[in-house]
């Protein structure tokens, strides 16, 4: 139980596309900074520190851009500090804006950032380089055939088909048509998902999320700024991450701690913010999943992992309903999820704009009634990095020995 | 200024670092090891584990793997796919790669499996589904890369 | 603040750590930070991870690098700013009280490629990366606008180079340079006038880990000894283009040193025995000094500083490494008697751009 409780009191995203022309990079990030500061209601003064979301700087292509961000997101003369967990980025970087307040050093954080994925057309070239140049740089491993493994792997463990990952881009274009921000959406069937060509089995180009440009900001506080500030705002009640061994053959087999398929890491990490925020039967507690999705094939296995269904079970319910945005038993992902928008440095913290906009009742044509706990999570890395965050309209109880 | 130009501008950049990796103990012994056709795990005493690529550590016990253990040639694979794709800097495609547990060692190793035929993807994933047996085929005169070798479906 | 460090290892410096694998480099060093605390990684509940991708050569440098840190099954977190700031988040992550045990771990091999070029793509491509800048001309850019403010030129840099050199030389965890004549000094080539080859303080490899603790953690193992109190931290960023008052104004120095003191419930910098600060040339050496004219600590970078040892990235979380080996009697021959305060200072960017200070007390 932390020390201070913490709040979001703002977020906001821009819209994503594959190129912002007309922007500059720091210029989109100062965009989504502005965005969230008016929607908290808060001055850049009265923020007390900064803490800047980016991933991998080679898309973009410029080293260290936090640096160079740090005066156009109201950074300069600021604590400010970057966190970087590759397709974590997100959901960490707002659990370090987390442990500003929660540990009562600021009253006041702005958890920022931007990415341009699509600045260098060598995106899954630098997908490549991230694999260890010894051992694993030489195989052609990159996110899509990194993520195509563990899905072979869990169609023979469970029995999923193509088809059923089909249907789950299907319902991703569909809920992202209610949402202005998302860069794909509209309405196809399981036959167009079927028919687009094939990149690495079992993939076809539209399982597979696009390359996007945007940002996104979240300002948090402590509660007696979210007092002042917000009439409802979205309390951050459980934080927790997992990393894993980069080797995934480490992950696999008889010998495995944990199961590739499976991405247990995230399992550990959402009961452990389940402890936190006191939730203890997540299907029926949780009424929002923001899921940190790129492709079609990580929904079954992390709806599992957050204990909403058994392991094995999530594809048959997902044909049956159960993850829809209306009439679901969960509402899986209402934003769209990842599969319609990947700007890796903020997609975490995208889920997690999502996730409150919908608590704070701020999700416009998307919102639903009655949300009271939302779950986002985020992944990055070698399917190794996890992050899980708790967010409620209602904190837990304090702590009493302060 | 016109109010209906479109802003496209762009202003071409390229990144070449050059970068020297050191290579260290560990991976030198398996590099070496590949030259005379062995791939050689790692094993940590503390935990039983031997693992590939080889470590200098075990993250299970975080002790040091101070001891040695040859690879069988034959192994299953624990997951696998058919890259059909295009990507720049990467092989022309289709081709297939797997993780593999080979015989004797704890942890999977991924490299290309060659001499299937892919024309017929579904057709050939099929045959590549975890618990598949594969074998190891080298070079003729191996280099030191882990690229010396591939993996072959054993029948 | 309430946060201890338990146990720490820093690895033995070089020009290049040629004889391990960077993994190796990382495990080995947290592994004798383990030691040093006498816990075992099992013990340890979260990590801290402080690394820069662009110096590792690595898109994503900590998907190899968490493990041996040891953060294999463990809630792990990542800043690239600075070793320092790893120090100042993992402070916060222990004081927010959902943690008891961890790991900080930070590294830098800038002999993997070519420091200057990785600086140089920290250039926006608009405006300053077709004129190109670096770190050395940045240096060189604050070396001229610092010297006007405050009154000192090359040949007191000299000076200062010599006399870090001089402490450099009686620490036996630096590299051992060996102490250069003052005239080889003011010789040495131009970099970036005003700095001089010579002024720079010498790149090296290295790493660090430490072993770090909350009270509660402390309360409950009554047998573990600390090394050393956290009792504040302070960072802040500057902006990013250049003008004079930015390059000479020190603010960010200023403010972060004050951030750190408040919190720890220290009056002034005098009241320290000890500051290490983190001066990549001696022309920050002089500016700092300049800034604490008149409140100066009993003793300043008693360790050399970045002239002992010059992982850049680190050498700030190396000297929070020194000032808590003086604070817990192990500095050897360069021991501070009954020393009980001291701050570790890091710098990092275009001109230190980014600052950090964390008080470390004697428990």
């Amino acid at each position: 139980m932390a020390k201070d409780i913490v709040a979001v009191i703002g977020a906001a995203q821009t819209k994503f596309k594959t190129h912002y022309a007309d922007k500059t990079y720091i210029e989109l990030a100062q965009d989504a900074a502005k965005l969230a500061m008016d929607e908290a209601g808060v001055t850049p003064d009265e923020i007390d520190a900064v803490v800047f979301s980016m991933a991998p700087t080679q898309f973009m292509g410029v080293n260290d851009c936090d640096r160079w961000a740090t005066s156009h997101v109201w950074g300069a003369g600021k604590p400010y500090m970057r966190i970087h967990a590759g397709g974590a980025t997100g959901g960490s970087a707002l659990q370090a804006g987390y442990v500003h307040i929660a540990s009562g050093v600021y009253r006041t954080v702005l958890v920022v950032g931007a990415d341009r994925v699509a600045e260098t057309p060598d995106a899954q070239h630098i997908l490549n380089l991230i694999w260890d140049r010894f051992y694993e740089h030489d195989f052609a491993l990159n996110t899509v055939t990194m993520t195509a493994l563990a899905a072979q792997r869990y169609m023979a463990r469970y029995g999923a088909t193509e088809e059923q990952f089909a249907r789950v881009v299907v319902r991703g274009r569909k809920n992202a048509m209610g949402n202005p921000y998302a860069h794909l959406k509209g309405a196809i069937t399981v036959d167009d998902v079927m028919n687009s060509p094939r990149v690495a089995y079992p993939y076809k180009r539209f399982d597979i999320c696009p390359r996007s440009s945007g940002a996104a900001a979240v300002v948090l506080s402590n509660l007696d700024v979210a007092k002042q500030k917000c009439a409802r705002p979205a309390f951050v009640n459980g934080v927790s991450a997992i990393t894993h061994s980069v080797f995934m053959g480490d992950r696999m087999g008889v010998y495995s701690e944990t199961e590739f398929a499976d991405h247990d890491g995230e399992h550990i990490a959402a009961y452990e913010a389940y402890r936190q925020a006191g939730i203890t039967d997540p299907a029926s507690q949780i009424q929002v999943a923001e899921l940190y999705d790129p492709f079609s094939t990580f929904q079954f296995p992390i709806v599992e992992g957050l204990g909403f269904c058994g392991r094995g079970r999530a594809a048959a319910i997902s044909d049956e309903g159960g993850w829809d945005m209306v009439g679901g038993q969960v509402a899986v992902n209402p934003s769209g999820g990842t599969l319609c928008t990947n700007p890796i440095g903020v997609t975490g913290l995208v889920r997690i704009v999502d996730a409150a906009n919908q608590i704070m009742g701020k999700a416009g044509q998307n919102q639903l009634p009655g949300v009271h706990n939302a779950v986002a999570t985020a992944a990055g890395g070698s399917t190794q990095f996890f992050t899980v965050t708790m967010l409620g309209d209602d904190h837990v109880a304090p702590r009493t020995n302060v | 200024m016109s109010a209906a130009a479109a802003i496209d501008d762009v202003i071409h950049g390229e990144w070449h670092v050059r970068y020297n990796y050191s290579v260290g103990k560990v991976a030198g012994h398996f590099f070496e090891g590949l030259k005379q056709k062995k791939i050689l795990a790692s094993f940590a005493p503390s935990s039983g584990i031997a693992y590939l690529p080889p470590r200098a550590y075990c993250e299970r016990s975080f002790e040091p793997c101070d001891g040695w253990v040859e690879a069988g040639h034959q192994g299953i694979i624990e997951a696998a796919t058919i890259v059909t794709a295009a990507f720049e800097n990467l092989p022309p495609p289709p081709y297939a790669i797997a993780y593999v547990r080979l015989d004797n060692v704890s942890t999977a190793l991924v490299n290309f499996v060659r001499g299937l035929d892919l024309s017929d993807v579904p057709a050939a994933a099929s045959k590549l589904k975890p618990g598949t047996k594969v074998k190891v085929v080298f070079k003729d005169t191996p280099e030191g890369r882990i690229t010396d070798f591939h993996y072959e479906l054993a029948e | 603040m309430d946060v201890f460090v338990i146990g720490q290892a820093v690895h033995k410096p070089a020009a290049r750590i040629g004889d391990k694998r960077l993994e190796e480099l990382v495990f080995d060093t947290t592994h004798a930070a383990l030691a040093d605390a006498g816990v075992k990684r099992a013990q340890i509940d979260h990590v801290t991870i402080a690394g820069c991708d662009e110096l590792d050569g690595r898109s994503i440098s900590s998907m190899l690098l968490a493990a041996p840190a040891g953060a294999q099954l463990r809630d792990e977190m990542k800043c690239t700013d600075s070793g320092l700031t790893g120090l100042c988040l993992e402070a916060m992550r222990l004081e927010a009280e959902i943690f008891d045990l961890g790991l900080l771990v930070s590294w830098s091999k800038p002999s993997t490629a070519p420091l200057e070029d990785v600086m140089r793509m920290r250039c926006e491509p608009f405006y300053t990366r077709p004129v190109g800048l670096n770190m050395a001309i940045t240096d060189g850019l604050f070396a001229q606008a610092a010297g006007a403010k405050y009154g000192f030129d090359e040949f007191d840099a000299d000076e200062a180079v010599l006399d870090s050199y001089r402490r450099a030389g009686r620490n036996p965890r630096g590299m051992g340079h060996a102490v250069p004549h003052v005239e080889a000094i003011a010789t040495s080539p131009y970099v970036a006038t005003p700095l001089r080859q010579a002024h720079q303080a010498p790149i090296t490899d290295g790493a660090v880990a430490m072993v770090v603790a909350s009270a509660r953690w402390l309360k409950s193992n009554p047998r573990a000894k600390p090394l050393a109190r956290v009792s504040g931290i302070g960072w802040r960023n500057e902006e990013y283009d250049l003008g004079a008052d930015r390059l000479a104004g020190l603010s960010g120095f200023r403010a972060t040193l004050d951030d750190a003191l408040k919190m720890a419930g220290v009056k002034s910098t005098a009241d320290l025995d000890l500051l290490e600060l983190d001066s990549q040339t001696g022309f920050h050496e002089l500016a700092y000094r300049a800034v604490l004219n008149g409140h100066a600590p009993k003793a300043i970078s008693t360790s050399g500083g970045a002239f002992a040892q010059n992982p850049y990235f680190c050498t700030g979380l190396i000297n929070a490494a020194e000032a808590i080996l003086q604070l817990s009697d192990q500095a050897g021959p360069i021991q501070i008697p009954g020393a009980k305060r001291a701050v570790a200072h890091g710098s990092h960017g275009f001109a230190q751009q980014g600052n950090v200070a964390v008080v470390l007390e004697r428990v």
